[in-house]
């Protein structure tokens, strides 16, 4: 067979079938065929960047015999990777019917308290001190959230993150007190671009001042925001660029902008079309043409900890005049973080570090980044993280891929790989 | 009490203050340092390198 040789599923039926990817009119797709459903494919990787160069010399192990990804998931003795990252949904229920959304919200009952409370501490028995993300459904329909918070924190996750469309934080401010008292260190919030237009199309309506608000309240409070923009080619692909310098000019408030390309799991109008995806290769070249090379191509890294199809970043400062310095390079990385002996503690206390509030990060206009003193004091102050994750859905899931990964979804005390979790078939 | 004159230990000169550049992971930062005006030798206090030279070396640190 030619090609990278893996597994994945059909996109109907979800039965695990061969899969390779294999490089077609300058791009790459991964094909399969199902015996009952026929041939598909779907595009993973377009762009100037060279994928092998990006990935590096990885070995097949999507297509190694004996696995039972995804229909077998649990985590168990074959998957690759520790818990980073843990999400627990706290609630079906949501304030806004999205055109996009891989938790399928707006419907659905809440989880009793005492049932969510002994889940967070299965999760930190299970996974250590996670980083815990509140999510749903919209999680701060619930009243007791901050409760929730409280209790993961005494029950010793690392991190509490609060996965929000933002309309409460913007609307409630004894609320967004509350959550920032019991502990909550980071809000990752949908941002989906600049211009309320983009919000229409994918969210129903004009809310970019609901976003700003929600930001100013966080900021008030102590609570790291991220940005957090879905990704869907002819929607808001063009604001990449736009929503990097938002993020600079609202440092400290705003800690860095976390792309999610489109995936097509939960609600989604339609079965996808290869025109219809956005690869991290697209993306890297839009950040560097975006933002007019002030985001280098060498200071975006590839996952070392999920697979390098499935994540990047970058760290940078923001400097006045709209100048980025870059932190990272590619080449100067550590070597893979959840391989090596508390890794996943590592990749954790990196981002969760990075994500959260800045604290008391004074001004720092008259000191030289350069020197030692006033490099801490820009970090602190202006420092920001970019970083993208590429999730994956039936059409373009890659089990190679999955089991790297490192985010696990909390289901009926199980822990689940996040496109395992959320894994659902299109109509035939 | 007074803060006693620093003297190289090779050239035996007073060390003065100058700004020393750094180099870490690709990153070039300055400080000020005491230096060996002769030979070039600089004197990196404990309570620098333990301190904000370790605080840098964090923040670069990349997962």
């Amino acid at each position: 067979m030619n090609g990278r040789r893996t597994a994945s599923v059909c996109p109907v039926c979800l039965r695990r079938v061969p899969a390779k990817r294999v490089r077609r009119g300058g791009a790459w797709v991964l094909e399969k065929t199902c015996p009952e459903h026929g041939d598909f494919s779907a595009v993973v990787w377009r762009g100037s960047e060279d994928i092998d160069s990006w990935t590096g010399a990885l070995p097949e192990y999507g297509a190694e015999e004996g696995l039972r990804c995804p229909e077998g998931c649990g985590l168990c003795d074959r998957h690759l990777r520790k818990s980073c990252c843990v999400l627990l949904e706290v609630t079906g229920r949501c304030n806004l019917r999205c055109r996009f959304c891989f938790a399928d919200g707006g419907s659905g009952g809440d989880p009793d308290g005492e049932l969510l409370r002994a889940r967070i501490d299965d999760i930190v028995k299970k996974a250590g001190a996670p980083l815990l993300q509140l999510s749903g459904g919209e999680p701060t329909l619930r009243d007791d959230l901050p409760e929730l918070a409280a209790h993961a924190k005494r029950a010793g996750c690392s991190f509490v993150q609060v996965n929000t469309n933002g309309l409460r934080l913007a609307a409630d401010p004894g609320y967004v007190r509350a959550l920032a008292e019991a502990g909550t260190d980071i809000v990752f919030l949908q941002f989906d671009g600049v211009r309320d237009d983009i919000y229409e199309t994918l969210r129903g309506r004009p809310l970019l001042r609901v976003k700003e608000a929600a930001i100013e309240a966080c900021a008030k409070n102590g609570i790291g925001v991220t940005l957090v923009p879905t990704l869907v080619p002819g929607v808001n692909t063009d604001q990449i660029g736009a929503l990097v310098r938002y993020a600079a000019a609202h440092t400290p408030a705003v800690r860095g902008v976390h792309f999610q390309p489109v995936s097509w799991f939960g609600r989604v109008p339609s079965p996808p079309k290869d025109k219809d995806r956005y690869t991290l290769g697209e993306l890297i070249d839009a950040l560097v043409e975006q933002t007019g090379g002030a985001i280098t191509r060498e200071s975006l890294i590839p996952s070392a900890c999920d697979h390098p199809l499935c994540g990047l970043h970058g760290e940078y400062i923001a400097l006045p005049g709209g100048r980025l310095e870059p932190l990272t390079k590619r080449g100067e990385a550590a070597e893979s973080c959840c391989g090596a002996r508390d890794s996943a503690e590592r990749n954790r206390n990196y981002i969760g570090k990075r994500w959260s509030g800045a604290g008391d990060a004074c001004c720092c206009d008259d000191a030289d980044p350069h020197s030692l003193d006033g490099f801490l004091l820009w970090k602190r102050a202006h420092g920001f993280t970019v970083s993208a994750m590429a999730f994956q859905d039936a059409g373009n899931l890659d089990v190679e891929r999955l089991r790297r990964c490192s985010l696990h979804v909390c289901r009926d005390g199980r822990l689940l790989p996040f496109c395992a979790a959320y894994l659902t078939g299109y109509a035939p | 009490m007074a803060e006693r004159e620093m003297l190289c230990g090779k050239c035996g000169c007073p060390l003065e203050p100058r700004r020393v550049d750094f180099e870490y992971l690709g990153h070039v930062f300055f400080a000020d340092a005491p230096r060996c005006p002769k030979c070039g030798e600089v004197y990196l206090s404990e309570e620098l390198v333990r301190g904000r030279v370790a605080e840098v070396e964090m923040e670069l640190e990349n997962k």
